[in-house]
């Protein structure tokens, strides 16, 4: 359909459109055209990421003169897919309507290990060693040789696609990973080196977050991007904790250990170059003399991972004296690693602030603030200039330099923890320092800082005044948007008491009690007995999920709820993860029905949907708190309360609770769909835990509902599903439309807008 | 088979000595003609089916030549021998099928009148394909076909959805294996002895063998020239204990030592592989892995270690630990697979596993064979999975089609849980006596008597008190058998009494949905149907009687009741017909009266 939202005319891929998706465009237009960014709350199910494609790539269509770029940023590669998917949707119906005008090239970016095409480099086993292995075939000087030696070996793709140079492009279109490398193939080019060539023209660039929050990989892949473009951050929900990993870093005494032995090949290389090639060392001293902005003329295939801190200042400034030489270096390094080694050889736990720690490594280690800035480009520069292929191999010394750039650039919102052991387990000495990050605002702020329009969005963004703060920005647009429904498809239930009435809870006092594991389990065999398809579960730890499934598996549980369905389980292994996933929908597709059990905060419960009949009823087991002794989660909420003033009881039930809506709100996908919620825990049914809750789901919370056992869940599933399968109106019934066709929006145009909405 | 016509290579012989003229024999609907390669040889011939009598062939696995003998109804014989038994096995169902046929059309010339067409080959395969998987109704087709009750046209008339082609392929559905793990049954344990005993059945080892690959190639590998097969399993077994005491360090120490067992606790290579070569194939929407790839922030000794919501693994001696968790996952993908493994397969080990290695090969090579669609139409379900349902025309998704192996099995749980659940929510009304009903139900018609109808024309509660008195009797039956929600009135009868009665019950529903369809009667081969079908159904109404009768002796006196209350509907729906019969037989004669030009 195609219809006006003021002077942009929208092309929608759909004959009808949601109420919530039009007004949700119209605000995202309005903070378009202040050219500020905006944070919005669509639940999930209302078609939230193709109502914010149609409408950006609408706007730079209308608006020819503005060329408005779109980096849409998602958390997953699979969620990438997703949008990917509805783009092209999106883009082939506009290609119908408008003809070759509206012709877009979008992209999907990720690492090499998913864009590559050459099956020696594929062999490899993980990233980093996809990474080397392509380095090695080519890294320039590995070019440079091979011009000279035929028998090195190269990348055919990537020779080809250096040959084709600026014929080299992709033609207009929607591009997931999987056509890339299709291209690629039918091609001969490379598809990793197109992609990263491209972004710099595509239209819409889909690609994961880090590539804008964490400094290392965004200062290679987002550098050229024009301040014009329009940022999305979707499923935004966890973004400052994804802003705080992406600065952090942590050391062990493994990492020493291989830091080590890292510095002593380092050594032996720059033995040899002087032997055999003094002049390039010295090349290098002076480049350094002039300063590190050498990045820019490094050809595509030598950068490596940037800076970890932030780039501004750090690129002007010339390298301090004391690290030019390539032997000073090493010596400074060798210095910090046995600073730290001996820092990590404690008993007790330590926390220091940054300058505490930086005051005592000039004092022992005589390692000034400047130089610990420096080391990681100090060692980027060193590594091209000994010619170092296999990058994998040196992780361990690039994670002490990211350590040292990051604390000698930052002073706050940082802490160092140094811990003897994990105190889940006293008795096995591991000891970790681990330098923390605890201020979200820093990782986003240039991002705020460069692009004019950024969009944060989510389901679940409540309590949305909540987010401008720990992100420190300032929204032209904020707000949250209810579902309108045409039937209530969705059932949330607080599941207080088991059969037999006693309460049940993941408290920590009663998680080990065998009554609580029993009474869930008996919960699941009753549901699973009437619930048809699929069912997820969500548990609040692997721990408590392993130990509850054993348990289960012990006393019969298990073996009652595999006679109605099959049984898969996320596990901490990717690989297994993914296969149990798509067994479990094909299990759900050939109507034999399947249980998912999962945990909250895991990578399932990041960004997989269980909707339609891949999820009827999703059950909470528990809130999924954080682990609260945790001397980090301790330190950061020392931080929030005495930087943010919020609470840190606030603060913990905020994040156990949009974990826990995150959960559950992937059971449903449009108005069309419909599932069950069942929030199994005596502490939702209080008032200060269940008010957290996005406002979508409390508005179907009844009160009837807040206080169940077991028994009458079973009796409210029952007739919700009975009440489900009755046909329905779908346009709505009464005064208010849940369903808008072209002509509704059409009278609306003449009527005034907020006529009818809500 | 091309249905039409059959052609095959093979010898004719006049008896089972002679050495036989090699030639062709050629088979139609209609008749059978044999074509010597000789074409002058005497033996060439024609012959129609109808005067043929019948056939016999040489059983499949005998020493004996592939033959077919067909006599024709002058006693001749004509014995054809083939090359092989695929032909022999064409031909023998060619022939049975043209002698049913000619059989079938030359009896009642007079009752297949206007309705019968002759219906083609296919739907004559398709019927007999449906009978023969369908007891019940080969049952049924026996009894009234046979037996001139119904023509063969008039029963599949009322079929049509079953022959409509669709369906009837869909019915080979393979029955799935059981979701529930076998081989994960615990040991038992004797109190008095050191003694674990396990328990396989060739069952449990199929499932072992599907969901642990390596098990698999080393039982082929070793078994049985290098132990036997007794030993295998015991080494099994004892591996299987070492796994379930949870003793990790044991079961590395036995490990070290014993190379087979090693292989036992060790994670399966075979699967490993397999895993990679599947991870490839993964929805892209789903693949987390893919995700791990383009995840910078977690190098290793990035991001935050232990902030309490990453676990924490304990990797020591990790290869010897298989988790339940990787069982589980992998059982499950077994089941959803399903095996190519038929019952009578699952003899004992040695075949199981000899099946399985077929079965295998075939799945592989089919495989690699629609690799290349199975990615486009990945991604074509992806793009459909895409769209918002609601928010255009419907598009469904090839869902596979439901598949119940015996209905009745699922309404009777269904029902039985449905009555437990109303007895649950009503369990207020219960107490209500019949009087108090029959009282209340009084007092609002005598309302009404009083003050004319208004608008709920008697209050709900008291609808609902009188309504859950009379059916007391059902549901209460229903509740005190039904306290398993599987069991049901009818399995509490002997096995006989319950076979006869079903058999009964569809006997009536079978000729009670004829009778209807054949009103109003329009002619006088819809009066000769009915007239036919009322015979019929007079008989098992007699039938039922002698069944009453019958077991008001042999059954036990609480049970006599239900067989009452069962039957008494059957009877009532038989008596109703009867009385439409005669109603109408009234009416046709009062009117026949006044028209004489009528039909009859």
């Amino acid at each position: 359909m195609k219809f006006q939202i003021e002077d942009v005319t929208v092309y929608f891929p759909y004959d009808n459109i949601y109420p919530e998706q039009y007004s949700y465009m119209v605000e995202l237009k309005r903070a378009l055209d202040a050219k500020g960014h905006c944070l919005l709350e669509m639940p999930t199910g209302t078609g939230k990421t193709i109502a914010l494609l149609s409408l950006i790539t609408s706007y730079s269509l209308s608006k020819p003169q503005r060329q408005v770029k779109l980096i849409y940023c998602t958390r997953t590669v699979h969620e990438m897919e997703k949008t990917l998917a509805e783009l092209k949707l999106l883009h082939n119906y506009q290609i119908k309507h408008l003809g070759p005008a509206a012709g877009i090239l979008a992209i999907g970016l990720s690492s090499r290990k998913n864009l590559c095409v050459n099956p020696t480099v594929l062999a490899a086993e993980n990233r980093d060693s996809v990474d080397a292995a392509c380095r090695k075939l080519t890294a320039s000087w590995v070019r440079a040789l091979a011009a000279e030696n035929p028998n090195v070996p190269t990348c055919e793709f990537f020779e080809n696609y250096e040959r084709a140079a600026s014929a080299a492009v992709l033609p207009p279109g929607v591009y997931t990973l999987q056509d890339l490398r299709a291209y690629g193939r039918e091609k001969g080019w490379c598809p990793y080196f197109l992609a990263r060539h491209m972004v710099q023209f595509a239209n819409v660039v889909v690609y994961s977050y880090q590539y804008l929050l964490d400094p290392k990989v965004a200062g290679i892949i987002s550098k050229e991007m024009q301040k014009e473009s329009v940022v999305v951050f979707d499923e935004a929900h966890n973004i400052d904790n994804v802003c705080i990993e992406a600065l952090s870093v942590s050391v062990r005494s493994k990492t020493l250990d291989g830091a080590s032995r890292n510095l002593s090949r380092i050594n032996q290389e720059i033995e040899r170059f002087k032997a055999t090639d003094a002049g390039r060392l010295r090349a290098e001293y002076n480049r350094l003399v002039e300063g590190l902005a050498q990045r820019g003329n490094l050809a595509a295939t030598d950068t490596w991972l940037a800076n970890p801190a932030l780039p501004d200042d750090i690129l002007k400034e010339a390298v301090p004296g004391n690290i030019r030489r390539a032997e000073h270096f090493l010596h400074v390094l060798r210095r910090l690693v046995q600073y730290l080694r001996g820092r990590l050889d404690t008993e007790n736990v330590e926390k220091e602030s940054p300058i505490s720690f930086v005051a005592s490594l000039n004092t022992h280690a005589g390692i000034d603030q400047k130089t610990l800035k420096f080391c990681y480009d100090r060692l980027h520069s060193l590594m091209l200039t000994l010619e170092i292929t296999d990058t994998d191999e040196f992780l361990h010394i690039q994670t002490i330099c990211d350590f040292a750039t990051l604390v000698g650039t930052y002073s706050r919102g940082f802490s160092i923890i140094i811990e003897p052991f994990d105190e889940r387990m006293p008795h096995i000495p591991d000891p970790v320092l681990q330098l923390s990050c605890h201020d979200a605002s820093l990782a986003i702020k240039p991002v705020f800082d460069r692009f004019q329009s950024v969009v944060i969005t989510s389901g679940t963004l409540s309590p949305i005044d909540l987010y401008p703060r720990l992100l420190n920005f300032h929204p032209v647009v904020s707000r949250s948007f209810t579902m309108s429904l045409t039937r209530d498809c969705i059932c949330p239930m607080v599941l207080t008491r088991g059969s037999d009435q006693l309460p049940v809870s993941t408290k920590f006092d009663m998680r080990s009690d065998p009554g609580v594991a029993r009474n869930y389990g008996k919960l699941l065999v009753e549901m699973v007995s009437v619930v048809p398809d699929g069912i997820v579960c969500f548990f609040v730890s692997y721990s408590y999920m392993d130990g509850i499934i054993n348990s289960w598996n012990e006393t019969g549980v298990l073996k009652e709820i595999m006679q109605h369905k099959l049984v898969f389980i996320e596990t901490q292994d990717v690989v297994e993860t993914t296969l149990a996933l798509d067994n479990y929908r094909r299990a759900c597709d050939c109507g034999r029905g399947a249980v998912f059990f999962s945990v909250a905060r895991g990578k399932v419960a990041e960004g997989i949907d269980f909707d339609r009949h891949y999820g009827r009823l999703v059950i909470m087991f528990g809130i999924p708190f954080q682990y609260t002794l945790s001397k980090i989660l301790i330190a950061r909420l020392e931080y929030l309360r005495d930087t943010f003033q919020i609470k840190e009881g606030d603060f913990l039930t905020f994040d156990a609770l949009r974990q826990a809506a995150q959960c559950v709100g992937r059971v449903i996908r449009s108005k069309a769909d419909y599932g069950m919620m069942i929030f199994a825990d005596k502490r939702y049914s209080r008032h200060d835990k269940r008010s957290k809750l996005p406002g979508w789901i409390l508005s179907h919370l009844r009160d009837a509902n807040l206080n169940l056992s077991t028994d009458m869940a079973l009796h409210i599933a029952r007739e919700f599903l009975r009440k489900m399968a009755q046909p329905y109106d779908k346009t709505g019934t009464g005064g208010r439309k849940t369903l808008l066709s072209q002509e509704d929006l059409e009278k609306m145009a003449e009527n005034g807008v907020q006529e009818m909405l809500f | 088979m091309a249905s039409g016509q059959v052609t095959k290579r093979v010898k004719y012989k006049t008896s089972v000595k002679d050495p036989g003229t090699p030639g062709r024999l050629l088979l139609t609907m209609e008749k059978l003609a044999f074509r010597p390669n000789n074409p002058n040889s005497a033996s060439k011939f024609d012959m129609e089916f109808r005067y043929i009598k019948n056939h016999k062939y040489t059983k499949e696995g005998s020493n004996k030549a592939p033959m077919l003998n067909l006599t024709s109804n002058q006693g001749v014989s004509y014995i054809f021998e083939f090359e092989n038994y695929n032909d022999l096995q064409v031909c023998k169902e060619f022939v049975g099928k043209a002698l049913s046929k000619s059989g079938e059309t030359p009896k009642p010339a007079d009752t297949s009148q206007s309705l019968s067409e002759q219906p083609s080959t296919e739907e004559l395969l398709l019927r007999m394909n449906l009978l023969r998987e369908n007891s019940e109704l080969q049952k049924l087709h026996k009894r009234f076909v046979s037996d001139g009750v119904l023509t063969d046209a008039e029963f599949w008339a009322t079929r049509k959805k079953l022959l409509s082609g669709d369906l009837s392929r869909k019915s080979k559905q393979r029955v799935g294996l059981k979701s529930v793990m076998l081989s994960d049954s615990k040991p038992l344990i004797d109190g008095r002895t050191n003694k674990v005993t396990f328990n396989l059945t060739p069952e449990i080892v199929r499932e072992i063998f599907a969901e642990k690959p390596a098990v698999h190639q080393a039982y082929l590998n070793v078994v049985p020239n290098k132990m036997t097969d007794k030993d295998f399993w015991t080494k099994y077994c004892r591996a299987e204990y070492l796994h379930h005491s949870k003793n990790a360090h044991a079961a590395a120490a036995e490990a070290a030592e014993d190379e087979e067992l090693a292989l036992f606790l060790k994670p399966d290579d075979i699967l490993a592989s397999e895993t990679r070569r599947k991870i490839r194939c993964v929805d892209p929407t789903l693949d987390m892995e893919a995700d791990q790839g383009d995840d910078y922030t977690h190098l290793p000794d990035h991001g935050i270690v232990r902030d309490g919501s990453k676990e924490i693994t304990d990797s020591q001696n990790e290869p010897y630990m298989r988790t339940l968790l990787q069982d589980l996952n992998r059982h499950s993908a077994v089941v959803l697979e399903g095996t190519a493994i038929d019952d009578e397969q699952l003899k004992d080990t040695q075949t199981v596993a000899e099946a399985l290695i077929q079965s295998k090969q075939g799945h592989k090579t089919a495989n690699e064979e629609d690799d290349g669609n199975a990615s486009q139409e990945k991604l074509n379900r992806i793009s459909k999975m895409m769209e918002i349902e609601d928010l255009q025309g419907s598009n469904d998704l090839p869902l596979a089609p439901l598949c119940i192996k015996d209905p009745r099995d699922y309404f009777d749980s269904q029902q039985a849980c449905a009555f437990k659940t109303s007895r649950d929510t009503t369990i207020g009304t219960e107490a209500v006596s019949t009087r108090e009903a029959y009282g209340s139900l009084r007092d609002s018609i005598s309302q009404i008597k009083v003050m004319g109808l208004n608008d709920p024309i008697i209050k709900p509660e008291v609808a609902m008190k009188v309504l859950s008195v009379l059916t007391h009797n059902i549901s209460s039956t229903k509740y005190h058998l039904g306290k398993n929600p599987r069991e049901s009135v009818l399995d509490g009868f002997p096995n006989k009494i319950k076979e006869d009665l079903l058999h009964h019950w569809m006997s009536i529903e079978e000729l009670l949905r004829h009778y209807w369809s054949s009103y109003p009667v329009t002619t006088a081969y819809l009066y000769a149907k009915v007239n036919r079908l009322k015979d019929a159904m007079s008989k098992i109404d007699s039938q039922l009687q002698v069944i009453l009768a019958e077991m008001k002796e042999s059954v036990q006196s609480d049970l006599r009741n239900q067989l009452t209350l069962l039957i008494r509907p059957m009877q009532q729906a038989l008596e109703a017909a009867m009385q439409h019969h005669d109603a109408d037989l009234q009416k046709r004669l009062a009117k026949s009266g006044e028209r004489p030009n009528g039909y009859v």
